[in-house]
């Protein structure tokens, strides 16, 4: 009777083995967002924080070590470096952001009047942006610094905004050129929607995941951009804080080995910047995963 | 007669430089009228000219010569088109034909559908944009939870439906297709073509349907036209076309269709059609009421 054959049914394989909880934090920049997240509330609040006028010049504490006083220690010029890290952190926070900002809008500008111009103006603009990144970017910035007179934070996050841009206009060049004929621009434009309401509406959302990595990034180099031209002495006047400010005393700190006037402002400084760089890493390796899936 | 004239395509031509030397003529000296409420087809196989012919009637592109009269006004003369931008833009609309990126995956269905209506600073008759978005998604069968969906967690019929909703918004008097259907399988396709007949009658907009499927366009529309390679061969009321073709494309476009009836379909022959520049030459002839064939003289 029996054949050996009988339909028993779906076999059962068995619970493989159990596959391992993903935690809600896997692979998230968890570290760099906690620590990039107190480092700006912390300046953005340092009037809670300094223990000191960061402008006072106790002539009578220059260049303490770290105490219980002067936690940081103090300055060749006296100033309390703990308050002035927090203090001096929002003008290098607030160039980084500014900056990119400035560079963010003109690049979204630059890169969809390209992107949607003929062919003759398209060439013309990319070979222009393409002439600016052949200069040596702290080049240009000395320049029109110079230009521009004396530096104050305006200024500063002015002209470093304008000569971060180009990099950027390229990646929305050619997002752009790939959406600006697809078909809800064009049902846009019929319905009599202007050139900014489409870069607005479609164009910026649509390209705005490939370039939040640069723009991430963005704030990093404007803020290393604002801390260089202070160090070389042609960014801010040492009375405006910055941590750039602070790093430019290092030469004469060096002479009286007062590690603390250098090390400090360099320890924030490479932190903001390893955070922000682990953040933006997160969010290319996302837009990378996502972007099929939109 | 002439009042009744919505649009009138007057020898439209559009060519597409593709090198300095070569050329394609896209569309060759159209010429079709649409009639106030009246829906008016156009059909052709691929290349012929459909799309290049709705894009400039749309004012998408710019054509090469040739006049297209909207109401009155020639929308292809830059400053008529730039005195009456507002009420070209309101009163005519475009549905495409790939719903899958006529529509901005990163939008809400709400905002698609109101977004005409925001670009022309049109108050919405039902209060609120949202109001109005879900007014105008009921009108075409969806309700009120997809709003605030984004086009990609609907299926292709829902989406062609949100493309539509998005035209009707603005009260259109002229309607444009751009192969409504084309990408759409049958059963969604008789959908759409349904909703279009309903809609039709109740707004009673005319309607620039372009299609290659000639039974909907048996079904829908009230008067055909028929391309080839960029000219318009012949032009007649639906039924007068398909009981009575004289161009030799014509024919043996309707022969293609297909027939319900397997021992019908089995006998069908499909006539061959060699294009021959006679064919192609000559003008217009009405041969009957309202029926025009591209004839040689």
């Amino acid at each position: 009777m029996n054949d050996g054959f009988k339909i028993v049914g779906i076999k059962e394989t068995g619970q493989k083995a159990e596959a391992k909880k993903q935690k809600w934090y896997a692979d998230k920049p968890v570290i760099a967002a906690v620590l990039l997240g107190i480092l700006v509330l912390c300046c953005l609040g340092c009037k809670f924080i300094m223990t000191k006028d960061p402008t006072y010049m106790d002539l009578g504490n220059c260049s303490k070590a770290p105490n219980s006083e002067f936690l940081f220690g103090t300055d060749t010029m006296g100033r309390d470096i703990f308050s002035m890290i927090w203090y001096g952190g929002r003008i290098s926070l607030f160039i980084g952001v500014a900056a990119t900002v400035i560079s963010t809008v003109i690049a979204i500008v630059y890169g969809a009047v390209s992107g949607t111009a003929p062919g003759w103006v398209d060439t013309c603009l990319m070979r222009l942006t393409e002439i600016l990144l052949s200069v040596p970017n702290l080049l240009l910035v000395i320049l029109l610094q110079a230009i521009l007179g004396k530096a104050n934070v305006f200024s500063l996050s002015l002209v470093i905004g304008i000569t971060s841009w180009t990099s950027i206009a390229k990646v929305v060049r050619t997002e752009v050129r790939q959406i600006r004929s697809s078909e809800y621009v064009i049902a846009a434009r019929c319905m009599g929607g202007g050139f900014f309401y489409v870069l607005w509406k479609h164009l910026t959302p649509n390209s705005i995941s490939s370039i939040m990595f640069m723009v991430v990034m963005n704030v990093r180099s404007a803020i290393v951009a604002e801390s260089t031209l202070s160090f070389i002495g042609i960014g801010l006047p040492l009375e405006v804080i910055s941590w750039g400010s602070m790093l430019s005393l290092s030469e004469k700190a060096l002479m009286t080995k007062a590690w603390w006037i250098i090390m400090i402002p360099g320890v924030f400084l490479v932190a903001t910047l390893l955070c922000i760089t682990s953040i933006g890493n997160y969010i290319r390796k996302n837009v990378n995963r996502t972007h099929s899936n939109l | 007669m002439n009042d009744n004239v919505l649009l009138d395509v007057k020898n439209l031509t559009h060519v597409f430089p593709l090198s300095k030397k070569i050329a394609v003529k896209a569309v060759d000296d159209l010429s079709f009228r649409i009639y106030k409420g009246e829906i008016f087809g156009l059909v052709g196989e691929s290349g012929s000219g459909k799309s290049t012919a709705a894009r400039c009637v749309m004012n998408i592109y710019k054509p090469t010569a040739g006049e297209i009269i909207y109401k009155g006004i020639n929308t292809c003369d830059l400053s008529e088109f730039r005195a009456n931008k507002k009420m070209l833009q309101t009163t005519r609309q475009l549905i495409l034909q790939d719903s899958n990126s006529s529509l901005n995956q990163r939008m809400k269905v709400s905002d698609i559908i109101a977004e005409p209506m925001k670009i022309n600073g049109i108050r919405p008759a039902r209060g609120t944009m949202r109001a109005e978005a879900e007014f105008q998604l009921h009108y075409v069968g969806m309700d009120h939870s997809f709003l605030d969906k984004y086009p990609s967690q609907l299926s292709g019929g829902q989406r062609q439906r949100v493309a539509i909703a998005r035209a009707l918004s603005m009260e259109p008097e002229l309607l444009v297709a751009d192969e409504p259907i084309a990408s759409l399988d049958v059963s969604i396709q008789a959908q759409i073509v349904n909703l279009f007949r309903h809609l039709q009658k109740e707004h009673g907009f005319s309607f620039l349907f372009i299609a290659h499927d000639l039974a909907m366009v048996e079904f829908l529309c009230d008067r055909v036209g028929v391309m080839y390679h960029g000219k318009l061969v012949e032009s007649a009321p639906t039924k007068e076309l398909f009981a009575n073709p004289i161009h030799p494309y014509t024919k043996a476009l309707l022969s293609a269709i297909p027939i319900p009836d397997p021992r019908r379909e089995r006998s069908r022959k499909i006539k061959q059609f060699v294009a021959d520049e006679t064919n192609f030459s000559g003008k217009l002839t009405e041969i009957s009421p309202n029926h025009y064939v591209l004839m040689g003289e």
